[in-house]
């Protein structure tokens, strides 16, 4: 590929004596560097290029290179390029240069991976533990090959720190990990000073299960049922999301039935889940009217997903190499009658939540998220377009059939509840457009292709954007058909301390309406 | 004004949508519900025990006998396309919430009734419960509790208080703290981060109390079982009493399953 050659010139002229290796793959630059000059090579990269950060993961590669390996990965948004940046780390330092003083994203990754494999940041601003709360013996690291699966370790007893914010009149309120509400579990510790937030720092990771540890040795298979179960409402953007992965490592092209088909199912996830926010959004907004307009709109979405595929979270529809059935035949005239259903009531909703100015006077100019903060820290899906990021995966990273549709990116700039409202909005709109484009166009032909063997060793990204947003994970397989490391990472991770963000200098009551904005999954993040 | 218009037309126009489950049943021919195994047509060659993702089905090869662990099955239908005699099926039977976690499972070796002395505070609990079912069975205060779930049950446990099967015409209730609730709604394998939150909420909630199990993995850990991290069901944390199976279970099989463990259905 051009852009690929022009990529890598570049970058070879900064830095010639510093780059070991090139390899490139479809879409995807992977370059070994220097560990020495990671940081001077990842500004160049972020700051220089404006290339965002997007994902950074380690992994145990001792077996064929006896090293740790970091990567990376930069995307190049405009062109629809990955850029990765490769560096090994030796088993008996274990340590990387931190690049969180220059690339702000970072920050999660590098404690993240400080967790899983011991691999210590140095110079990280704030080296706290992220993954694992007190409990966790600290010489243990789970992703490390030699670590066994199964076993169960016993719980060390330690305090959690909290950032403190002291002064007169300063005062905390922990919440959580059991919310009031119905909602995923996760502490919140807010810094108040009489009615506005200082500062909020969320303690996540209660639902760890260990995903990614988990999926190491399993079959192909397997690792696509843990991957449909990643995050209950995502479960087809994140199934989806591996399969484009396995699928770019065996090198199979599904069919354009198979495409389109997996195309009205994405779509389907997002009206749903957006319906389910907005609801969300009027109910802490104790809109109550509103709320169960749009808890109906969603039953009437469950009710398409039940006549599709008998599923109501669109679980056992994908399968490697395609779909399982050929769920749609026969049924594209009701289809299409359900969805213009929803589109005329979803049409009525959202003119009367519009006028009544009690709501409204809540949700605009509150919890906003700043345009420097959403880029610096890769803020994605909704909640980075209602602050200026314009991009969305399936325009930058066309997938499946996307790139045959016609469809537009909601852009909104002023970061507040109302310009997220208003993209979910948008988007519930689009989603019933390109439903309805994808079951008129569909072209007749096989639903899957056999996809039994993958070669051991070889890695893919698969990206999609799941209702939230951006959402990456590459896979490297091992031998005999199984996977060697999943790396996970869905929109939620980058949104968290967005969300945090965002919340400052707001008052506490309006916190449930500013999280409710962003929605964002907590199983997801956690993993 | 006009505002006011168009949402008395949406009350005249949507009057009434909840539907009154468990009265009037759901119609379940889309639905996906166990699988089960036809013994005449099985040959016992094993290809759907090796590849069942949550190893969920168990062949007994001494008895000649094959079965499906419901508590651990997540109804992906796997087994159906793999088996090659056309014996595994799925069928659209949801209402299969069970008090005993032996029935839902084939081999059942992982919880044994224990021998309980007469003074045993058990019981006592025991025989309170029965009252206490008699008095909860017209008005019943839930807490949920995530404890690992993928967040696929809270989502349908959610849906419980929308308009289609609004709970609350049953005189259940959700209530924000677990010192006003009766039941525990629990879901997730157990992580480790949440044992201990899970144990604080039991014991904040006043006795006697249910603990209802919601899902697979939170019957049995699931998918999810046994890792360093997720523990392998609710019941090695906490007393259960009643298992509700699916992966989520839909809203209907959930209300089923609460008005199991209230003796509201036999």
């Amino acid at each position: 590929m051009v852009i690929l050659a022009e990529l890598k010139n570049k970058l070879t002229e900064e830095f010639s004596e510093d780059i070991y290796k090139r390899a490139e793959k479809s879409n995807e630059l992977y370059l070994e560097v220097n560990p020495d000059k990671i940081v001077e090579i990842c500004t160049y990269i972020n700051i220089e290029q404006g290339y965002p950060l997007i994902s950074m993961f380690a992994n145990d590669e001792q077996s064929f290179c006896d090293k740790y390996a970091v990567y990376y990965v930069f995307a190049d948004r405009e062109r629809g390029v990955l850029l990765i940046i490769k560096t090994l780390v030796d088993p008996q330092e274990m340590k990387i240069r931190s690049i969180t003083e220059k690339v702000h994203a970072a920050a999660l990754y590098e404690r993240e991976i400080n967790d899983l494999f011991g691999i210590v940041p140095t110079g990280h601003p704030n080296p706290k533990r992220l993954v694992f709360h007190s409990n966790w013996p600290k010489e243990e690291f789970p992703l490390r090959k030699e670590f066994d699966l199964k076993q169960k370790l016993d719980f060390a007893q330690e305090e959690i720190n909290f950032q403190k914010v002291t002064g007169e009149g300063v005062y905390e309120i922990p919440v959580g990990p059991v919310h009031a509400g119905i909602i995923e579990p996760g502490h919140f510790r807010f810094s108040v000073a009489g009615e506005p937030v200082i500062n909020l720092e969320a303690q996540l990771y209660y639902v760890h299960k260990g995903i990614e540890k988990m999926c190491e040795g399993q079959s192909i298979e397997k690792c696509l049922y843990v991957s449909e179960r990643i995050s209950g409402d995502e479960t087809f953007a994140n199934s989806l999301a591996y399969c484009e992965a396995i699928e770019k490592i065996a090198e199979v092209q599904i069919s354009y039935r198979a495409k389109y088909t997996r195309v009205v199912f994405a779509e389907l996830e997002r009206l749903t889940s957006h319906l389910g926010d907005l609801g969300g959004l009027c109910l802490d907004a104790a809109y109550g009217f509103a709320t169960f307009q749009f808890r109906m709109m969603r039953g009437w979405a469950y009710g398409i997903a039940d006549e599709l595929c008998g599923m109501r979270f669109l679980r056992s529809v994908n399968k490697l190499g395609g779909v399982r059935k050929d769920f749609v035949e026969g049924k594209e005239a009701k289809l299409i009658a359900e969805l213009k259903k929803i589109k005329t009531e979803l049409d009525d909703t959202v003119k009367i939540i519009k006028a009544k100015s009690m709501f409204i006077d809540r949700v605009e100019n509150t919890g906003i998220l700043q345009n420097k903060i959403a880029s610096d820290l890769n803020a994605v899906g909704p909640a980075g377009r209602a602050s200026g990021l314009y991009f969305d995966v399936r325009k930058t990273f066309p997938y499946e059939a996307y790139d045959k549709l016609e469809f537009d990116i909601p852009k909104h700039y002023n970061g507040d509840i109302s310009c997220r409202m208003n993209t979910k909005i948008e988007e519930c709109f689009q989603a019933i457009e390109l439903m309805i484009q994808a079951l008129e166009t569909m072209p007749d032909g096989k639903i899957f292709v056999p996809l039994n063997c993958v070669k051991p060793y070889r890695f893919a990204f698969g990206l999609t954007e799941a209702p939230r947003g951006e959402n990456i994970h590459w896979v490297m397989t091992g031998k005999n058909n199984t996977i060697f490391r999943y790396k996970i990472r869905t929109p939620s991770f980058c949104n968290w301390p967005a969300l945090c963000h965002a919340v400052k200098g707001n008052i506490v009551p309006d916190f449930p309406l500013i999280n409710k904005s962003f929605n964002l999954s907590y199983a997801g993040n956690d993993l | 004004m006009v505002n006011m218009f168009s949402v008395v037309k949406k009350l005249i126009e949507y009057p009434r949508l909840t539907k009154d489950y468990p009265k009037e049943p759901l119609d379940s021919s889309q639905i996906i519900g166990m699988p089960k195994i036809d013994l005449s047509k099985c040959n016992r060659c094993g290809e759907c025990v090796s590849r069942c993702p949550s190893s969920a089905i168990v062949l007994d090869k001494a008895l000649d006998n094959i079965g499906i662990n419901y508590d651990q099955c997540i109804f992906c239908t796997l087994c159906e396309e793999v088996c090659p005699s056309g014996a595994a099926k799925m069928t659209n039977q949801f209402e299969s919430a069970e008090k005993d976690k032996n029935k839902l499972r084939m081999n059942t070796t992982v919880i044994e009734e224990k021998d309980i002395s007469a003074v045993d505070y058990g019981i006592i609990c025991n025989e309170l419960k029965v009252n206490i079912k008699k008095i909860f069975g017209r008005s019943l205060q839930i807490r949920e509790v995530d404890a690992g779930s993928c967040n696929g049950c809270d989502y349908e446990i959610n849906a419980l208080n929308n308009p289609v099967n609004d709970i609350e015409r049953l005189g259940i209730n959700f209530v924000a703290s677990p010192r006003h609730a009766d039941m525990l709604l629990v879901t997730g394998p157990v992580t480790r981060n949440m044992q201990l939150a899970l144990v604080k909420t039991y014991n904040a909630t006043p006795d006697p109390k249910l603990v209802v199990a919601v899902g697979a993995c939170a019957c049995s850990g699931g998918i999810f079982r046994d890792t360093y991290a997720a523990g392998n069901g609710i019941d090695s944390i906490v007393p259960v009493d009643v298992y509700i199976p699916g992966c989520p279970p839909r809203p209907q099989a959930i209300i089923w399953g609460i008005l199991k463990a209230l003796d509201r259905i036999k």
